[in-house]
Order: structure tokens, then sequence, then C-alpha cells
């Protein structure tokens, strides 16, 4: 089962000053939304701000607690 | 580890087709909610795609992406050789018109979820992998 304030946390860990939200759409913890505004975002391409955010709950992804997490970023101003 | 074999594959269909979706199902019948997001805004964007169906050989393609463009979720949409992103990004970029400059055409004037029934633009016939 994911733990969304960990999830928050790991994001938050990987991306030092970053606001980061994480919800479960669904209730059931499948779909899970991250939605993190980032000044390191400043100057990459969109696939990489998400590699960034996916990079950070990888541990998650490979134990099984998370299948699907919908990511949506933008740079920090 | 991937199969060399595949992934020379997938590179050379990556390198042959200027617009590429990797997609659960095909166009015509997605088997995925976010492969059905993708064609649809493909659809409303008049541009030709190639698409291919990853579920005859999903974990090996996923192997294959993961070395290619470290990215192991399907859908996944290649613009001239470089993974663009997957349904959200691609969703996010129509929305705000970068998706049509990536690709080179006009945007849509109507940006709406849904496509319309008719006028669907041309396909190229679905690609395979042996």
């Amino acid at each position: 089962m994911a733990d969304l304030a960990e999830l928050k946390g790991m994001i938050e860990a990987a991306l030092p000053g970053a606001s980061v939200e994480v919800s479960d759409e669904t209730g059931n913890g499948d779909h899970l939304r991250a939605t993190v505004s980032a000044a390191q975002f400043d100057g990459l391409s969109r696939i990489d701000q998400h590699r960034l955010v996916k990079a950070a709950v990888k541990a998650r992804f490979d134990d099984g607690a998370i299948h699907a997490l919908s990511v949506k970023t933008e740079v920090a101003s | 580890m991937a199969d060399p074999e595949l992934k020379t594959k997938v590179q050379e269909l990556i390198a042959a087709n200027p617009v590429l979706l990797f997609m659960k199902g095909t166009p015509e019948m997605p088997r995925c909610g976010f492969s059905m997001r993708v064609v649809q805004v493909l659809d409303q964007i008049d541009v030709e795609y190639g698409a291919i169906d990853v579920l005859p050989a999903l974990q090996p393609l996923r192997e294959v992406t993961a070395e290619i463009s470290d990215w192991q979720t399907f859908p996944q949409l290649y613009v001239n050789g470089e993974l663009l992103g997957g349904a959200d990004i691609v969703e996010e970029m129509f929305e705000s018109g970068e998706l049509a400059e990536a690709l080179g055409v006009e945007q849509p004037v109507v940006a709406t979820a849904t496509p319309a029934a008719e006028g669907l633009p041309a396909q190229s016939p679905p690609l395979q992998i042996e």
C-alpha cells in the first residue's frame, strides 16, 4: 500500500525546496498523482522533469507499493 | 538486460518513423486508457504517425525502452527519434500548443478532449515487431 506522505518526502528529498503534493485519485492507492513545482526543473524538457520525479520514488515502484503515478511538473518561479 | 536484437529493431523503428507511438492495443482499439488519451490527441492534430502495439511483447519492450530512454511505462510517444513523453506529458503539451510545435503542425482550433468521430486523419498502417 502506498504511503502518500513517504512518497512526498522522497520527492522533496530528491528535489530540495520543491513544492510537492501527492494525492490518491481513486482511493485505493492504485492511481496516484504527484504535482511538483521545483526550481530544479528550469531548462529541462518535460520528460526530464518527469524522470527526476519518477527516479525519486523508483524504490516504491520496484517493491510494488505503487503501480501508476501521474506526474504534473512546473518550474518554480 | 534487454534482448539486443529487439533493441536494434526498436531503434530502427524509432529512427525510421518521425512520429512513433508505442501503445497498448491499436489506434482503432486501444487497450488502456492512457494509450487511448494519446491516440485522441494525435487524432486531433493532423499528423501521420506509426503505432506499435506493445502488448504481445510487453516485458521485453519494457526492458528495451528502459535502456534506450530510461522509461518503462507505455504509452511512449517518440518524435524525431526522441522520447517526448507518456500520456500526461503529451496531453499537457497538446493543451499548451507545444506538441503541435514539436510536430511542426498547426495547433487545431478546437482543443477539446473528445475528437470528432468523423474526419480522422490518415494513419500509417500498424507496425509489427516480429
